[in-house]
């Protein structure tokens, strides 16, 4: 029994793992950007929930969507104004930059929020019911189902709109897209937009299961990191999938050797990932 | 390289040395940090500014060294000479070891791969009593930080002198020829498996005793500061700002952002660490190849130097 209950915690708390991750897939799939600030934009979205929350009292899952909307706008301007400019320079130094902006995001919101500890504590935060024996608590259950729910949206923007086959299109071969009437420029910018904005909800649900303070972001790069490559950059599902993997491994390490092995569960899997299934090109769409 | 550079280096290297005899006490403690994180940036310099392979694990090898140090020291009452070597002794093997097979593993694949490695190292150490545990361990205390300040110099100028004789030979070539086309390099008889696994053994000898010197220097360890991804970070930023492949940009990169960090922590501690941040973004996109690139261009082309950058890389 306490095994289904820490399977079925895992699988809840893979969910959301997954959203996490599905930004930075996005982003690095499309733009081919290793985002190291994605952790960092997790921690914006948790605060923008926050902030609606603690002074404007608005319910936190009503300000997803207004975090998701920021975060977007924060996301385009950064890749139109800043990005854009060195998108086509080596790996390195996108992996640089990307690397100063998670530095000024975090120290930034260290001064304007403080480093106090934050939770996002509606009255319905400990609310939990019962089904077959197993507790199901309120908050992460929907947590899952929304992460669910965007990964569908974003499934369905890729593979159904016009702006998600422009995306594609961008990704799998510039020149062409250009060619055809693409702009690069703008899809880029949208294409990161969404990445923050999918961070941002990501970041607000986090933010009702777990603490917040400026410097959650380099632990969640790291994850969100190891769940893309384990899910592939290909398909949002999968990236959930991936997200379910990493959910249920360390759970099973939490229950069967002890806490501080979690970390080191959820890279060795990803080394094993990689030494199985070495993957063949880095490119996606 | 021309002769006078070898002149020039090797006065900053006497001044350097003499910095002791000023008896300023606050310099010698900002110079030993300056110079090991000068040492790291400079043997990162030589498995990723010339192979271009991103490594995040060589905090791998600095913990090594630091924890083989102290355990030589500390539980086996060795002299401290031993304890380095123990300690850069564990870490060539253990590079050996993970090169072999990530080593096979081609660009932010292999960055992640060893990303990896330190999460793993750091719970195995912090899972092993004869490492202190969680506790981390103590070593014994020896107030000569001049000591430490020429040791410190002399493992820079040793692993500069390596790194410039990588860059003036055949070996230095192959390297460079992995970076530029592994399939080519491969082609023309180059064993890129050996090579790979040479020059990260290479930049963990030296990674792993500039760590052994921090431990003795700083009389403690632990998990945390031992395996410290934030340190590989800085690492790969003071190499490539600096510019990597090349010999002295490394040096010259850590030296001056160690010197702006140091003054604006003086100045106004809690906006020193986001200033750092944003020195990082400007120099990405105004200097990209590094600064030793820029000065060789400097006196030719000005101020369009930066234009054509952008130009290059922007969409």
């Amino acid at each position: 029994m306490v095994l289904a209950q820490i399977l079925f915690n895992g699988i809840l708390l893979g969910g959301l793992y997954g959203l996490m991750a599905l930004g930075m897939a996005l982003v690095w799939g499309v733009l081919n950007i290793v985002n190291l600030a994605h952790g960092a934009m997790i921690m914006l979205g948790g605060y923008i929930v926050f902030c609606l929350f603690q002074y404007a009292h608005v319910d936190p899952f009503a300000a997803l969507p207004i975090a998701m909307l920021v975060m977007f706008g924060v996301g385009f301007l950064l890749q139109y104004c800043l990005l854009n400019l060195i998108v086509r320079s080596a790996l390195l130094n996108t992996l640089l930059i990307t690397f100063g902006l998670d530095v000024v995001i975090t120290y930034m919101a260290q001064l304007i929020f403080t480093a106090d500890f934050r939770a996002i504590n509606p009255p319905y935060a400990g609310a939990n019911f019962s089904v077959f024996g197993l507790t199901v608590p309120l908050i992460r259950l929907a947590a899952f189902l929304i992460a669910l729910v965007l990964a569908g949206a974003l499934w369905a923007l890729l593979n159904l709109m016009p702006l998600g086959r422009a995306i594609r299109a961008t990704s799998q071969n510039l020149t062409a897209a250009r060619l055809y009437g693409v702009d690069p420029r703008s899809v880029y910018a949208i294409t990161f937009g969404i990445g923050a904005a999918l961070a941002g909800a990501a970041g607000g649900l986090y933010g009702m299961i777990s603490n917040l303070t400026p410097y959650i972001g380099a632990s969640l790069t790291a994850k969100s990191f190891v769940i893309a490559i384990i899910g592939g950059l290909n398909n949002p599902f999968n990236v959930i999938l991936g997200g379910l993997v990493v959910g249920i491994a360390e759970s099973l390490a939490a229950l069967y050797l002890g806490p501080t092995y979690t970390d080191a569960i959820s890279f060795g899997l990803l080394v094993l990932v990689l030494v199985v299934r070495p993957p063949r090109s880095l490119r996606a769409a | 390289m021309r002769t006078w550079h070898i002149v020039l280096a090797l006065l900053v290297a006497a001044g350097l040395a003499a910095v002791p005899w000023l008896h300023n006490d606050v310099l010698i403690q900002f110079g030993i940090n300056a110079l090991l994180l000068a040492t790291l940036a400079q043997s990162w310099n030589i498995l990723g500014g010339f192979t271009g392979y991103v490594s995040f694990g060589n905090s791998v090898f600095y913990g090594l060294g630091t924890y083989g140090t102290a355990i030589a020291m500390v539980q086996y009452n060795l002299p401290f000479g031993v304890g380095l070597a123990i300690g850069a002794l564990a870490a060539m093997l253990c590079a050996a070891l993970v090169g072999l097979p990530i080593l096979r593993l081609r660009g932010p694949y292999f960055a992640i791969a060893t990303l990896g490695l330190n999460g793993a190292m750091a719970a195995l150490i912090s899972n092993l009593p004869l490492a202190g545990s969680n506790n981390g361990l103590v070593l014994p205390l020896t107030r000569n930080d001049a000591l430490f300040y020429e040791l410190a110099v002399a493992l820079l100028v040793a692993c500069t002198a390596t790194v410039w004789w990588i860059a003036s030979s055949r070996y230095g070539t192959a390297l460079v020829a992995i970076r530029e086309d592994e399939d080519a390099a491969g082609s023309m008889g180059v064993n890129a498996t050996l090579y790979k696994v040479s020059a990260l053994v290479l930049s963990s000898l030296f990674t792993a005793i500039a760590g052994g010197i921090h431990a003795y220097w700083s009389t403690f360890v632990d998990p945390a500061s031992a395996f410290d991804t934030t340190l590989n970070v800085r690492m790969v930023i003071m190499c490539v700002f600096g510019g990597p492949g090349t010999v002295f940009g490394p040096v010259i990169g850590s030296f001056i952002l160690s010197i702006i960090y140091e003054l604006l922590a003086s100045k106004i501690s809690t906006a020193a660490v986001l200033l750092f941040g944003i020195v990082i973004v400007v120099a990405v996109i105004f200097i990209p190849k590094g600064l030793a690139d820029w000065l060789a261009h400097a006196r030719t082309s000005n101020w369009r130097y930066f234009l054509r950058n952008i130009r290059e890389n922007r969409l």
